[in-house]
C-alpha cells in the first residue's frame, strides 16, 4: 500500500517559536473543533479525509451532514462503524458539528485516478446528470449531494450499496436511483467513481 | 499544501533526524539543563499512538507553547496491521514512519529515553541531564512482566513476544516461514488487561491462514490465560471455522517456558511442545510510569481524570494510552490517538487558564481474519458526570472484504492524524 501523507508545508517552521502570550487562533479554535476530534482518526483533521474509503466531510453541506448522521444513528443507513459515531454526534450536538465541518476548507481527494478511466466515466455519466447535474455538484433543493472530488473508493462503495439496496433499504425516495444502479455493471461503477472523483 | 508519498515522508524524516542529532547533542553527552526552557513548555514522553498524537495536537491547539517529545526510537512502527507481517500479507516497511511530520509542526523531537520524572520540581531526567516542563504528558505504552513466566526473562532473545512492532515482528515472521511443514506453532495469550484485546486472536487468524496456505500439515495451538476469547469472540470463533489447523484452549495460562526442550507449561502442569513459540507476556504500564509512582494500588496501571487525563497521583502530569486504566475503553491504538488529542486540548486550556471542554474518545478497531477479510468493533462514548461512559458498542455482522478495505482507509487516516 502506498500511504500518501500530507504535511502542512511552509506554514510552520522547524524552529520553535518561544512566544509567551497566547497564540493567534489556530485550527482547533473554531467552534465545534473539540467535538470533532473524535472524527479525525478516520475523516482527517477538519474532515479532510486522506484515504480512499472515508468520505471528505470538510465543507460538507449541513443539510447533508445532518441527514447522514440521523440515518446512520437510526440504522436506516446501516454501518457498524458510523452508527455508534452518529449517536456520539447526536449526543455532542449535530448542529455544532454540521457547522464546524461546513466551515472547513475542502480540498479534493489526494487519491489519484487514471485519465482513461475518468474518460470512460465521463461518457457513462450521461445517465447521472439529470439529478447530479453536469458539474456533479448536485442540487440541495432536491436533496441531491455534491459528488465532486470525493475519494473514488468511497463513491464506488456507495454506488454498490445502492445497487444491492443496502444503503437506506426500502427508502421509496431512492427507488429510482437504485433501479438505475442495478442497470450499471460493476466495472462501469468504478469508471463513474473515478470521473466524479476527478471533478473540481 | 505539499503532499508526500510514504517514501518521501521517510526521506524528510531522515533529514529531520539529523537535526535532532545536533539538537540532542549526540557528540557531547547530555548533561544538566540541556534545553533551557524560555516560555511555556509541555514535555511528552513516548512517541507512540498517544504521545505522537498529543505532541502534534498541542502544537495545533496553541503554537506558542513549546513541545518536546522524548522517544528513543528513530522510527515509528505501527502495531495495528503488524500481524499481517507475520502472514506475509504486508511488509514492515509499509508500517514504518519517521517523525519528520511532527518536526514540521514545530515539535522538538529528541531520540532519547526519559529516565525519571521529578513532579515536585517539574523536571524529566534524561540520562545525566534534565528538561523542565510546565505540564508533562506520559505515554509510555506497556512493559512486560517477564517474571510472571518462569524461564522467560533469561530467554528473551529466543522466546519472542512480537507485541511491540519492529524487529521481533520481522524475526517471528522469519521463524514462521522457516518452520518445517508438520510443525507446531504455539501462541500464548496473557491475562487481561493487556495491549490490544483482539490482537492475539487476529494473530491466531494470520498464523493459521499462513499455515493453511503454505504448510498444510502444521498446527497452531493457542493457549489463552483467559476463560474465553477476550474481544469479538463470536466473530473470531466463526472465522476459525475456516482453520481446522487451529486448536484453541481457553483457561490455559502459561507459567513456564523452556527453550532447551522447546516446551511451555500451563498452570495445571500440562506441557505443550512447540517448534515456534510466540509468548505474549503479561503486561503493566511502561516502566517510567511505575518508577514515577503513577500506577495505582494494582502496581500495574495509571488512573487518570477522565476529562484531562491528569494523573490522580501527581499534579501537572498527564497519562495517555495503554498505560491508563479505569475508563471503560480498550487499550487500543485508536483510543490512544483519541486520548492524545483530548489531553493535548485539555493541557492547552489549562495552561491558558481556561476550563477544558468535555471531550469523549471513540474506538474503531479492525481485525484481519485472513488475507483479504476483516471484522470490526466500534465504541462510541460520551462524558456524563465527569466520567467517560459508553453510548454504544457495535460489531460487524460478519467478516468481509469491505471491512478490510475500510481498515486500510482507517490506517491511512489515523497514521496521518498522528504523524503527518
Amino acid at each position: 500500500m502506498r500511504t500518501i501523507f500530507r504535511l502542512i508545508g511552509g506554514s510552520l517552521s522547524l524552529s520553535v517559536v518561544l512566544a509567551s502570550g497566547p497564540a493567534a487562533a489556530g485550527p482547533l479554535d473554531a467552534p465545534g473543533a473539540a467535538k470533532a476530534l473524535a472524527c479525525s482518526a478516520c475523516h482527517g483533521l477538519g474532515g479532510q479525509s486522506p484515504s480512499n474509503m472515508m468520505p471528505i466531510i470538510a465543507g460538507i453541506a449541513p443539510w447533508y451532514f445532518k441527514k447522514a448522521i440521523e440515518d446512520y444513528a437510526a440504522g436506516r443507513r446501516p454501518s457498524p462503524e458510523m452508527e455508534p459515531y452518529a449517536k456520539y454526534v447526536l449526543e455532542a450536538g449535530v448542529d455544532d458539528l454540521a457547522s464546524y465541518f461546513a466551515s472547513q476548507p475542502r480540498q479534493p481527494t489526494a487519491v489519484r485516478v487514471d485519465a482513461g478511466v475518468v474518460e470512460r466515466g465521463r461518457v457513462a455519466s450521461q445517465q447521472c446528470v439529470v439529478c447530479h447535474v453536469e458539474s456533479g455538484k448536485g442540487d440541495p433543493a432536491k436533496g441531491i449531494p455534491d459528488l465532486r472530488g470525493q475519494p473514488p473508493g468511497y463513491l464506488a462503495n456507495q454506488m454498490l450499496l445502492f445497487k444491492a439496496d443496502r444503503r437506506n433499504p426500502g427508502d421509496a425516495t431512492l427507488k429510482a436511483l437504485k433501479e438505475l444502479m442495478k442497470s450499471i455493471p460493476d466495472d462501469q461503477i468504478a469508471d463513474l467513481a473515478a470521473y466524479y472523483s476527478s471533478l473540481r | 499544501m505539499a503532499r508526500l508519498t510514504r517514501r518521501e515522508f521517510l526521506r524528510t524524516s531522515a533529514s529531520g533526524a539529523g537535526l535532532a542529532l545536533l539538537a540532542a547533542g549526540c557528540g557531547p553527552a547530555i548533561k544538566g539543563d540541556f534545553a533551557p526552557k524560555a516560555g511555556r513548555r509541555v514535555v511528552v514522553i513516548g512517541g507512540g499512538w498517544g504521545g505522537a498524537t498529543a505532541a502534534k495536537y498541542l502544537r495545533l491547539a496553541d503554537a506558542s507553547i513549546e513541545v518536546v517529545l522524548l522517544e528513543p526510537n528513530r522510527q515509528f512502527v505501527s502495531c495495528p496491521f503488524s500481524n499481517l507481517v507475520l502472514s506475509g500479507v504486508r511488509s514492515i516497511d509499509g508500517l514504518t514512519f519517521g517523525y519528520g511530520g511532527l518536526r514540521s509542526h514545530g515539535v522538538r523531537v529528541y531520540h532519547e529515553a526519559a529516565s525519571a520524572i521529578e513532579p515536585d520540581v517539574r523536571r524529566v531526567r534524561v540520562g545525566e541531564g534534565y528538561l523542565e516542563y510546565d505540564r508533562l504528558i506520559v505515554s509510555p505504552g506497556v512493559e512486560f512482566q517477564w517474571e510472571q513466566v518462569d524461564g522467560l526473562a533469561a530467554a528473551q532473545d529466543r522466546v519472542l513476544h512480537a507485541w511491540k512492532a519492529g524487529p521481533q515482528t520481522v524475526e517471528l515472521a522469519r521463524q514462521l516461514a522457516a518452520m518445517p511443514d508438520g510443525g507446531v506453532f504455539v501462541l500464548t495469550v496473557p491475562p487481561v488487561a493487556y495491549r490490544c484485546p483482539p490482537g492475539p486472536y487476529e494473530r491466531a487468524c494470520q498464523v493459521a491462514w499462513s499455515l493453511k496456505t503454505k504448510k498444510p500439515r502444521s498446527k497452531l495451538v493457542v493457549l489463552d490465560a483467559n476463560a474465553n476469547v477476550v474481544s469479538k469472540a463470536a466473530l473470531f470463533r466463526a472465522a476459525w471455522k475456516d482453520y481446522p489447523n487451529l486448536e484453541y484452549r481457553a483457561s490455559n495460562k502459561v507459567v513456564k517456558v523452556d527453550p532447551s526442550t522447546r516446551e511451555v507449561t500451563t498452570e495445571f502442569g500440562d506441557r505443550v511442545k512447540y517448534d515456534v513459540i510466540n509468548l505474549i507476556p503479561p503486561q503493566r504500564a511502561g516502566t517510567i510510569a511505575v518508577q514515577a509512582d503513577l500506577v495505582g494500588a494494582d502496581k500495574r496501571w495509571c488512573e487518570v481524570n477522565h476529562l484531562t487525563y491528569e494523573s490522580v497521583k501527581h499534579k501537572n502530569v498527564h497519562v495517555v494510552g495503554d498505560s491508563t486504566i479505569g475508563l471503560p475503553v480498550p487499550k487500543s491504538g485508536n483510543i490512544a490517538n483519541a486520548m492524545g488529542k483530548i489531553c493535548a486540548v485539555a493541557v492547552v486550556h489549562l495552561l491558558n487558564g481556561k476550563e477544558p471542554p468535555a471531550m469523549a474518545p471513540g474506538n474503531t478497531c479492525y481485525s484481519w481474519v485472513n488475507d483479504h477479510e476483516a471484522i470490526a468493533v466500534v465504541n462510541a462514548y460520551k462524558i456524563e458526570g465527569g466520567k467517560v461512559v459508553q453510548i454504544e458498542q457495535k460489531l460487524t455482522p460478519g467478516q468481509s472484504a469491505q471491512w478490510a478495505q475500510n481498515a486500510v482507509g482507517w490506517a491511512t487516516s489515523v497514521w496521518q492524524d498522528m504523524l503527518a
